[in-house]
């Protein structure tokens, strides 16, 4: 730099190239002109739509003439139950060709691997967290990782895991899924994720029964390939560009809408010990399912935000209510600590391994939730950490799988510390 | 707020654009602007609207001191140093107070002391070094008489607050669009328009397409820095230099063009800076808008190239050093501030060999000096910076990158625009059916982006 004030003169720029272009009154100079703004219209539709597809192709390899509209069209309904469509695409989500998010996998379980399943809803599947961080990817490179420290002792040993969650999947439609379509994949492992609140809807959940028709009958019509991606797109903004406090009166008016729909003993304003307890059988009934495929059940406690801790947050927990309106925020805050500890007394009652992961998120930083109960990536995170300590440990305990045949193998891993349990 | 925001784009600008125009007086349009501005950073944080509102009193009363007290040397003393003392205590307490007494405890730790000092938590404001830069600019220009302080409240409220240039910048001066506030809301508003949309619009282009598409693949490798291959740390060195710069100039077209917008000529910040064919150039084209600052009040100020060759030295390397430090309160900041001193110093001092040197190999060496620089600038701190350094002279094994074949399109687009090709600046629009056209290819591009699930925040909002 020197002193000279001509190296950083600022000038304005010139003004006087503009050209001014007035506008005609007469007739064809005005057609002309709504001619042109139809064609840039035309024009800025076509662009806005291509950009769309094109992104989502170099993103996420998503065919630009991919037939999922929406996150919805990534379930499908068919001889096996309601599962992850095969092959699915839509934004960041991909599954693979059994429905499963994450990479193809063959059917046989290939030597040296340990397959490991993990079963749930929304929080298993992944909404928030950036591709390939969602718990079970991020539970697939932990558990190499440990894996690969044990490789003296036990040999060379690979973990594969597979997410088979999908959003809003109730416990019996996870169980029915374990037993027709988790089965034959021949899983070491099942983690089981579910989601307590479901148990505060309407009506208890019921497993989604297959359908009769074959496969084919769950196609998505071909239309759909040129359906407007900008759509959603468009969608996602409204909702977030709206203001929190306007988006919370919003949700209490629909919570108030459905609640004035119905008598007033509807509500739950406690825990509904019925329900609870239907809970209880069914995970009951899931822990046997997955015994029954020759897997090691592993059930993970479910975390939420508000579980002991001082977070307040009525919008966040209003986004909760606004699913299950039939209870109070509170209500499934507590429905969830509840579910808890029937979770854990399961797993002890079964044998089943356990991944407290409640109070262990509840003891961490603040970021691990998107919002009531989505993880982010570090929530994502730590859900890993927590439940590859478990099943770790867990193998060192089992003597009939091939990975621990070794004694000394099962004393390394059974030393391998276990902060969840 | 970001400009690259559905809300920004569809909500905030539509509706101060057409309540600017449709008011009739200089003061209700002074008042609006001043709204909007408020409106704009609060949207962050509304609590640090007060602190803006006390830095625009603080300066703004300066200001009224100086007419008040013209021929009273003394008291116009107390005028400059008084508001500059409070603004740049301002600035020390949010942006330096962690990293000094973090300095503190490094400095005792490394002589053995194990002294407690504590962590604040502080929020830095956004934009506070800018709005900080134009009212410290418009307190030394009122002292030198370059310009004539405003007694208008609202006006000068306006100026500091004006939302185009809040957050990230240009350091516009107050003498720079003295002219074009005192005339506000008389030009011919169909006039501007066409060229204000047309630099908004390259502005967009510049950050959704090519910045952040540089982005995409420069953050997430950088986050495993340790992992890089020799080829990879040049690839993502080379990206980030060109994020950096379509990002920022990027910000600086929206600017300029949203100026334009409200009949505002906001001075040019970037010229092609990697054209540059030394030091001096590079600075003379890059965040310009900062570089003359730096020159006017500190620079020259400190004796410029007037006292010899070796204060000059001196002078441009304490100059670029509080450059640095302006950036961001980290010592990798410090450190990129003087390693460009040291280059205009050698280059001061060498500038006859160098400048025999073919443009061919002047351009792409000043670019390469450039993007070492980058290194330090990028950095969290020392040992992230020193691998990087490590591993790009070192033949390393590891990863490259994700999608290369992407990365180089990409890399080759922006080098090309920022290289060859013309800024926005050197672009002739005209209101043709052509370019309209073509404006709106990039505008629905653009907007495809911004709500897919890329809206990230500009680099300089951290300064």
């Amino acid at each position: 730099m020197t002193a000279s004030p001509k190296l950083f003169e600022i000038a304005p720029a010139p003004l006087t190239t503009l050209r001014v272009e007035t506008l005609s009154t007469q007739p064809r100079r005005k057609t002309r002109l709504v001619g042109e703004v139809l064609a840039l219209a035309i024009l800025f539709a076509f662009s806005f739509e291509a950009a769309c597809r094109v992104e989502d192709w170099v993103q996420f390899r998503t065919p630009i003439f991919a037939l999922e509209r929406s996150q919805l069209d990534l379930l499908v309904r068919d001889t096996l139950g309601m599962h992850g469509r095969p092959g699915g695409r839509f934004q960041k989500w991909s599954l693979n060709a059994f429905g499963m998010r994450g990479p193809d996998v063959s059917l046989v379980k290939p030597p040296h691997v340990l397959r490991v399943v993990t079963a749930g809803a929304s929080e298993t599947f992944g909404l928030y967290e950036s591709p390939g961080n969602e718990y079970p990817r991020q539970l697939e490179d932990t558990l190499n990782a440990r894996l690969a420290d044990h490789r003296v002792a036990c040999g060379e040993w690979h973990a594969q895991v597979l997410n088979a969650a999908m959003p809003g999947m109730s416990l019996p439609t996870i169980d029915q899924d374990i037993r027709l379509r988790v089965r034959p994949l021949n899983p070491d492992f099942v983690v089981l994720y579910a989601t307590p609140a479901g148990y505060l809807d309407d009506a208890v959940p019921v497993a989604a029964r297959p359908a009769s028709a074959a496969r084919d009958g769950s196609r998505l019509p071909r239309s759909n390939a040129v359906f407007p991606r900008v759509a959603d797109r468009i969608r996602t903004q409204l909702k977030t560009i709206l203001p929190t406090a306007l988006q919370d009166r919003i949700r209490r008016r629909e919570i108030s809408v459905t609640l004035a729909r119905h008598p007033r003993d509807w509500r739950f304003d406690a825990v509904p010990l019925e329900r609870l307890k239907t809970f209880e059988a069914d995970l009951r009934q899931a822990v046997g399912s997955i015994r029954s495929t020759g897997a090691i059940p592993v059930l993970m406690t479910h975390a939420n935000r508000f579980v002991g801790s001082a977070d307040s947050d009525m919008a966040t927990l209003r986004m909760w209510e606004k699913f299950y309106p039939r209870a109070s925020g509170r209500t499934i805050v507590a429905f969830d600590s509840a579910a808890r500890l029937t979770t854990v007394a399961v797993a002890r009652d079964s044998q089943a391994v356990l991944v407290d992961l409640a109070p262990t998120l509840a003891r961490s930083h603040e970021g691990v939730f998107a919002d009531y109960a989505h993880f982010t990536d570090l929530g994502a995170a730590l859900a890993a950490g927590t439940a590859s300590s478990s099943i770790i440990a867990a193998s060192g305990e089992q003597s009939g799988h091939p990975w621990t045949t070794s004694a000394l193998c099962r004393k390394q891993l059974v030393s391998t510390p276990t902060p969840a349990r | 707020m970001l400009f690259n925001s559905v809300i920004f784009l569809f909500a905030f600008l539509p509706v101060t654009y057409v309540v600017f125009w449709t008011l009739r007086s200089a003061n209700s349009r002074y008042l609006w602007l001043t709204v909007t501005g408020y409106v704009f950073y609060g949207y962050w944080n509304w609590r640090f609207c007060f602190l803006m509102a006390f830095s625009t009193l603080v300066s703004y009363s300066a200001g009224l001191g100086f007419l008040r007290w013209d021929d009273d040397p003394r008291l116009r003393k107390l005028c400059l140093w008084l508001p500059i003392v409070v603004d740049l205590s301002l600035l020390g307490f949010f942006k330096y107070a962690n990293f000094a007494m973090g300095t503190v405890r490094g400095f005792a730790q490394w002589f053995g002391t194990d002294v407690n000092v504590p962590h604040l938590s502080i929020i830095l404001p956004i934009g506070i070094s800018f709005y900080t830069f134009h009212t410290i600019s418009y307190i030394v220009d009122s002292y030198r008489r370059v310009i004539r302080p405003t007694r208008n409240f609202f006006e000068f409220a306006a100026y500091v607050s004006l939302f185009s240039q809040l957050i990230a910048g240009p350091i516009v001066r107050f003498r720079q669009i003295e002219e074009d506030l005192a005339r506000i809301g008389t030009h011919d508003r169909h006039r501007w328009l066409w060229r204000g949309v047309s630099f908004f619009i390259v502005g967009l282009v510049e950050k959704v397409i090519i910045a952040d598409t540089l982005a995409a693949f420069v953050d997430p490798a950088l986050a495993n820095y340790a992992t890089l291959s020799t080829l990879g740390a040049w690839l993502v060195m080379l990206g980030y230099s060109f994020q950096i710069y379509f990002d920022f100039s990027g910000y600086s077209s929206m600017a300029v063009g949203l100026g334009y917008l409200f009949g505002l000529r906001i001075p040019q910040n970037f010229n092609s800076p990697y054209k540059a064919l030394d030091p001096s150039d590079f600075w003379r084209r890059w965040h310009i808008s900062l570089s003359s600052c730096l020159r006017d009040y500190v620079y020259i100020p400190l004796g410029g190239n007037r006292r010899g060759d070796i204060r000059a030295y001196y002078n441009l390397i304490v100059t670029m050093l509080i450059g640095g430090l302006w950036h961001g309160a980290n010592w990798t900041f410090v450190v990129w501030g003087a390693y460009h001193g040291l280059l205009l110093a050698v280059h001061r001092r060498f500038a006859v060999q160098w400048d025999s040197l073919p443009r061919v190999l002047k351009q792409p060496l000043m670019f390469l000096l450039v993007l070492l620089g980058w290194v330090f600038f990028r950095s969290a701190d020392f040992t992230m910076a020193v691998s990087i350094l490590h591993t790009m002279f070192t033949p390393t094994l590891g990863g490259i990158v994700a999608q290369p074949q992407f990365v180089v399109v990409a890399l080759s687009i922006a080098a090309w625009w920022s290289m060859i090709g013309p800024n926005v600046f050197e672009m002739r629009p005209a209101f043709t059916f052509r370019q309209r056209a073509i404006a709106t290819v990039a505008f629905a591009v653009s907007l495809a982006l911004i709500m897919g699930t890329r809206n990230s925040p500009f680099l300089y909002f951290q300064f």
